[in-house]
């Protein structure tokens, strides 16, 4: 089968360490439900990545050279 | 205690009402189904008595005490003589029948599976999911069970006929046991089954034999083990189906005693609404307020939809009771209480598949309570989302091209009926007195003033002078006269705010505040250029006008929603406002040949701009008359530092150098409305003000240009010689030889297909293509016969309208009509038209039209010409339709998210939807089209400073010494990297 997260046009997604997920959520004032989600079984995922995990994905975009968005895993 | 209107809502709660709510906040309990008496006056207890509320004025609210108008009415409740199932919650009632226990009511989950679906709704609450999904789970879960875990009573299915009836079917042991085990017995020779004797069957089933003997004969009914056994042995089935329907007060009993425990497990909250109340005992009576009453002219009284629902249910409710007091049979009591169900049902929602609605004498469907929320009309998209406004107006728009496009002509029987409010100040007093001295029937008049204590008087002829104070009597009269702390609804004049729009309203730009310019005559006038964002035009269309009632509305109309502040679009970041039409054709004979003007021409066509003097002569002609050129003139137009280079319309390079056109034509690409180069730059370098004048200027320059040199077009225009004519013709003849050798070729089978096509296909495909070719040949023709000068060259060359395929169509040969794409291949059986053979494949018999507009079509040619046409105008039929559909999803999708002052975008739950405004927290309108045209930000910051300070010096003194540029990372130095060097990149 074909691992999609080694494509080219799929970003990086990383899991967050816990004292780097506090940081990003106080920067933006919210829980970690309030984010925009992800399913656990989307292809993109690190394979160790669980639900609750938040995953920053690091996009290359044509404006901003990189965008960087965090999603929730849920089921 | 309610003299005012609460304004903020802290929270709303959802639930179920309890019965004895509904009795402690009734006024009166309603007995009688009658509502006025022989005198006219409401009948105490009576639908219309007077403790729910006052619709007469004069009256008084026996309730409260107010009069109508500021009571709000209030509920009244029947007491229902048997229960009644509520229509909206038959589902819910349904799931609950489904998923618990009909001995002990429990919810049929072991305490483990209940503990579990109330973490998973926990869950589901945090992450915002659909309840619904693990409310569901939950009862198909419980409906697995046969018997209940808690009590070990045996679970029936409960079968839900629609809207309200419910029953529980059983398997119980069919009246025809006896037959049917007899006839097992006999056995089938046939099918190899061999016959069973009753001491046989006793053996198997361990039954004794007198018993079976017994069953056999029909006197003893077999119990269920037995049942079951003989089933076994026999292979055969005893039982039928038993429905027993459960009657409204059997569930309700049965709802009573599920625990609160597990009603959360379903999503219901315990403390708010218990499930035995989706069962109605009491129901209340809406409001007088809610239901009038109308007098009709001859006296009669009509009543409301509600009211005369609200008469059948007591009705039936009084017959009901009636009947069961005279201890009638249950049939009659049984068939009484599916009516009462039925009205209570109606009452609530009248369009209930399966039920007939409940209708008036007249045959129409009543309209209850539903009907007035749901839909289109109804309360919310209706009467909340969208209302009728006051300070609005409407009617037909037609162009004047001597208003700025910030303006809008209003006229002037439109402005003295809108009004803006004044407040009266020492220093406008004078203003005030001569409105409200004009009266409100003279323009700049006044309709309305309102005195410091708070009372409102009506301006008329009568009054005005006196209000004003321009009589000496009028402190006799007792007249007050107007003086500051007073306010005056005055006429809308010049220079007034006001909202315009046009329908439908598929951008912002489709709303935006003009200022007004009172005018005689009936109809809205506005600048031609503003018809691009309104998509407007003058072939009868009607666009609304709202005057605006506050100062905050007035500013920010201003300063957001001017015509001058959208001239770029956010959809794709240029200037949607710029030169249209006949603008552009006028710019283009200005600029094209570059022609010579003298002074008094030239001043002409600069007259409506600032411009009052005219520049340094261009030079001097022959006769030593000085000459200005058509550059030059445009020139006077742009700022004066305005530096431009590129490819323009007509495909040579545009050039402009300090504010001078020096090479190049100005067309669509440089001034026109969607992104016209110069149009766009002055806008983001020079502001929108600067931006605006441009425009207008440029209008106005073109449309005195174009009337210098006459601008028409006529038939004449698209005629050819006859000898282009004969060459046309000859094209096209030969193009038809072409396809008849292709289609001998295809019958002779000569004909190979291309790759990935039939024979048929390629056959099609060369066809179209010699005749497209054909077409594109004879419109060659007919262009070779074209001057520059021809106004509909001009036209499509200058991009002000049409295109070159319009003017080959109209003198050369219109072509080949489609339809889906390909040529023309319906109507008869193997033919288009019964004037051709069947299977003709040539290009006459297929929708090739060989005239031109000019000369015009055959009727056949024409009858192909409409079935293309025809495809277009459907086309764009669904395509509106459809988009409007999608339109209005995705707004109703999107509406409600913001973009933060953190640069986020998040909904109304501060749920992030973007974490930076369009991934780069830009805004489309602030930033260059493309990379080729990158707002010069250096060039703004450097013209501003110039203008700043008066010499160097200065400058130098508030800027401080130049910094050395410092070398901020290896990633930005290998971008500067001379050329030739070698550089990798991995994008």
């Amino acid at each position: 089968m074909v691992d999609v997260s080694q494509h080219e046009l799929v970003p990086e997604h990383t899991i967050l360490e816990d004292d780097v997920l506090d940081e990003v959520l106080d920067e933006y004032d919210i829980d970690r439900t309030d984010l925009p989600k992800i399913k656990r079984n989307d292809p993109a995922l690190p394979d160790d990545a669980e639900i609750g995990d938040v995953i920053k994905i690091v996009r290359d975009s044509r404006t901003t050279d990189q965008a960087v968005i965090y999603r929730l895993v849920v089921e | 205690m309610q003299n005012s209107t609460p304004k903020d809502i802290g929270s709303i709660n959802f639930g179920l009402m309890e019965p004895e709510e509904y009795r402690e906040m009734s006024a009166t309990k309603i007995i009688t189904a009658d509502t006025y008496d022989d005198d006219g006056f409401p009948i105490d207890m009576g639908l219309m008595d007077p403790r729910l509320g006052v619709i007469d004025p004069g009256l008084e609210c026996k309730t409260c005490g107010k009069h109508s108008g500021s009571c709000n009415g209030h509920f009244g409740h029947i007491e229902l003589a048997a229960p009644v199932i509520h229509v909206g919650f038959t589902k819910l009632i349904r799931r609950l029948l489904r998923g618990t226990c009909r001995e002990c009511s429990k919810l049929l989950l072991t305490e483990d599976e209940r503990d579990e679906f109330r973490d998973d709704i926990t869950e589901s609450r945090k992450l915002g999911r659909d309840l619904n999904d693990v409310t569901k789970a939950a009862i198909r879960q419980a409906r697995k069970k046969d018997r209940c875990p808690h009590c070990g009573e045996i679970q029936y299915d409960i079968d839900h006929e629609k809207p309200t009836t419910y029953y529980e079917v059983q398997q119980v042991l069919t009246s025809e046991f006896s037959q049917r085990i007899a006839g097992a017995m006999q056995g089938d020779e046939e099918e190899g089954i061999e016959r069973t004797t009753p001491d046989e069957l006793a053996e198997k089933t361990e039954i004794e034999i007198t018993r079976v003997n017994e069953i056999l004969s029909g006197s003893f009914r077999p119990r269920e083990s037995q049942r079951k056994a003989i089933e076994k042995a026999l292979d055969i089935d005893l039982t039928e189906e038993d429905t027993n329907k459960l009657m409204p007060s059997d569930i309700r009993d049965w709802f009573e005693n599920i625990p609160d425990e597990d009603i959360e497990v379903l999503g219901i909250d315990p403390d708010r609404s218990r499930p035995e109340w989706m069962i109605l005992t009491v129901l209340p009576v809406p409001p007088v307020t809610a239901r009038p009453s109308i007098t009709l002219d001859n006296g009669q009284r009509s009543e409301d939809d509600l009211t005369h629902k609200l008469v059948d249910i007591i009705r039936i409710n009084q017959r009901f009771m009636e009947n069961r007091e005279a201890g009638a049979p249950q049939l009659i009591i049984e068939d009484l209480w599916e009516l009462l169900q039925y009205h209570v049902t109606t009452f609530m929602d009248n369009e209930i598949s399966g039920t007939p609605p409940a209708r008036h004498r007249s045959g129409r469907p009543l309209k209850t309570l539903s009907q007035r929320l749901k839909g289109k009309e109804g309360r919310f998209r209706g009467s909340l989302s969208g209302k009728r406004v006051n300070f609005s107006a409407r009617t037909v728009i037609s162009p004047d091209p001597t208003l700025s496009l910030n303006e809008v002509g209003v006229p002037d029987r439109v402005a003295s009926e809108m009004t803006q409010t004044m407040l009266v100040t020492e220093r406008n007093v004078e203003d005030a007195r001569r409105y409200v001295a004009n009266g409100p029937n003279s323009h700049p008049g006044a309709n309305y003033v309102r005195r410091p204590d708070g009372r409102r008087l009506k301006v008329t002829e009568k009054n005005c002078e006196a209000l004003a104070g321009m009589t000496e009597d009028s402190d006799a009269e007792g007249i007050q006269t107007i003086g500051p702390g007073w306010e005056v609804n005055r006429h809308l004049i010049d220079g007034d705010i006001v909202i315009f729009n046009r329908q439908p309203s598929l951008h912002r730009m489709s709303i935006m505040a003009h200022e007004v310019v009172v005018m005689p005559y009936k109809t809205f006038r506005l600048n031609t250029v503003v018809c691009p964002p309104y998509n407007a035009d003058f072939d009868g269309d009607e666009m609304n006008m709202h005057a605006l009632q506050n100062e905050e509305a007035r500013a920010e109309a201003r300063v957001l929603m001017r015509v001058q502040e959208q001239i770029l679009s956010p959809r794709f970041g240029e200037n949607i406002i710029g030169a249209i039409q006949d603008h552009i054709s006028g710019t283009y004979l200005l600029t094209h040949d570059n022609p010579r003007f003298n002074e008094t021409q030239a001043l002409d066509l600069l007259r409506a701009t600032r411009i009052d003097e005219l520049p340094e002569p261009s030079g001097i002609d022959d006769e030593d008359e000085p000459f200005w050129t058509g550059h030059d003139v445009f020139s006077e137009l742009l700022p004066d530092d305005l530096n431009l280079h590129f490819t323009g319309t007509v495909g040579e390079d545009v050039t402009i150098e300090d504010g001078q056109l020096l090479e190049g034509t100005i067309a669509e690409d440089e001034v026109g409305e969607f992104g016209g180069e110069i149009v766009d730059t002055i806008t983001k370098e020079y502001g929108n003000t600067r931006a605006r004048v441009f425009i207008n200027e440029v209008s106005t320059l073109a449309m005195r240009a174009i009337m210098h040199f006459g601008f028409s077009i006529g038939i004449d225009d698209e005629t050819i010689p006859g000898e282009a004519q004969d060459r046309i013709d000859e094209t096209i003849l030969d193009a038809n030889d072409r396809v008849e050798e292709l289609i001998d070729a295809y019958d002779a089978g000569e004909l190979e297909s291309l790759p990935g096509r039939t024979i048929d296909e390629t056959l099609e495909m060369k066809i179209m293509q010699t005749l497209s070719r054909a077409r594109d040949n004879a419109g060659n023709i007919a262009e070779e016969h074209f001057t520059e000068d021809n106004p509909a060259v001009v036209m499509a060359e200058s991009g002000a309208r049409g295109s070159m395929l319009n003017l080959t169509q109209m003198a050369g040969c219109v072509g080949q009509q489609a339809v889906r794409g390909e040529r023309i291949n319906r109507g008869y059986e193997d033919r288009t038209l019964s004037h051709y053979e069947p299977n003709d494949l040539s290009a006459e018999a297929h929708g090739f039209v060989e005239n031109s507009y000019t000369s015009g079509l055959t009727p056949r040619e024409f009858f192909f010409h409409a079935m293309g046409g025809r495809e277009g105008l459907v086309d764009t039929a669904v395509r509106t339709s459809k988009s409007g559909y999608l339109q209005r999803r995705l707004i109703n999708a999107l509406s409600e998210l913001e973009t933060q002052y953190d640069g986020t975008v998040r909904d109304t739950s501060d749920t992030i939807v973007q974490f930076e405004f369009g991934e780069d927290g830009t805004s489309p309108v602030k930033v260059g089209s493309d990379e080729e045209h990158a707002v010069d930000v250096d060039g703004i910051a450097d013209r501003i400073v110039e203008a700043e300070f008066e010499d160097d010096a200065e400058k130098a003194a508030f800027i401080g010494p130049k910094q050395e540029t410092t070398n901020l990372s290896e990633h930005a130095d290998s971008r500067r990297l001379p050329d030739g060097a070698e550089v990798s990149s991995d994008d």
